[in-house]
């Protein structure tokens, strides 16, 4: 112990603090947050809404050939609920334990990503490296709940449009093995809606 | 796939410099990729941590910090990859 932090860790524990649990998330100070953090990293904060209190924060980073079609790094910001009698540690604390666990709501799904993404770009940034291909990343809300007044509005705007985007990355899950999962497409989405009126 | 699409050559080469073994499948759930998709923007769903137990939406979740360090070490590879293709 004792060993100094990364700061890369310091910040991911930050916005695990930031309490975005639906169904209220507290996305003024996220987005707060992230425009300090996306202006460190030297990139272009936007922040659209998709309805009013569900902003979007995009990050962008131009490359050198600004005409072509863009990476899109897109992750969410809300997280799902939490019981917390159930939690070893308060789940909005980020914990480390003396392993170096970090527990908090977000750990895995999917804060982990989206500060990773910007601490990357940061880090090569510094060494002075530039990209052919502008970079945008993207902080959606609302995907935990379906992302209806989120991504699947942000898609139909102009803002989104203009990103010009021709690749995306976003969330996979945890792999316990020692491969990494990787998801080429997913299920077709069809919830049913059951009603029980009991007897 | 291989030779069929740059963005994912690019992708599948950036793991293999950086000795990430992937598994690939399709997302059990529904996440916002499903818009992009829609939209004609090809996406891949990947989250760098391995030897972690799959813990979305459960109680205790967590991350190891040197998981999420190698995180950043394995999206520096994949996104330079992938923004210069």
């Amino acid at each position: 112990m004792a060993a100094k932090e990364d700061p890369a860790v310091t910040h991911f524990r930050e916005y695990i603090r930031i309490n975005t649990m639906q169904p209220n998330p507290d996305y003024v100070s996220c987005t707060a947050w992230l425009r300090i953090r996306g202006e460190a990293a030297g990139g272009e904060v936007e922040v659209v809404e998709t309805f009013p209190g569900k902003p979007v924060v995009v990050i962008s980073f131009p490359g050198t050939r600004p005409e072509l079609g863009t990476l899109l790094l897109n992750s969410h910001t809300d997280v799902v609920p939490v019981f917390p009698e159930h939690w070893k540690y308060e789940p909005f604390s980020a914990h480390k334990d003396s392993e170096g666990n970090i527990y908090g709501r977000g750990t895995q799904d999917m804060k982990c990503v989206g500060i990773q993404y910007l601490e990357a770009i940061h880090r090569m940034k510094k060494q002075g490296k530039t990209f052919t291909r502008t970079i945008h990343l993207t902080f959606v809300p609302d995907e935990e709940i379906g992302g209806e007044t989120g991504m699947q509005e942000f898609v139909k705007m102009p803002e989104f449009k203009k990103l010009n985007a021709a690749f995306a990355l976003d969330e996979g899950y945890a792999n316990p093995t020692d491969k990494f999962s990787l998801f080429y497409g997913e299920r077709c989405v069809w919830w049913v809606m059951v009603k029980c009126t009991g007897q | 796939e291989d030779g069929q699409c740059p963005w994912w050559d690019a992708f599948a080469k950036a793991c293999a410099d950086e000795n990430v073994c992937l598994e690939k499948t399709v997302f059990p759930a529904a996440t916002d990729s499903k818009y992009l998709r829609i939209k004609g923007i090809p996406a891949l769903g990947f989250s760098p941590m391995n030897h972690t137990p799959i813990l979305l939406h459960d109680h205790n979740e967590y991350l190891n910090e040197n998981i999420f360090l190698r995180g950043i070490d394995i999206y520096c590879t994949i996104i330079s990859g992938l923004a210069n293709v």
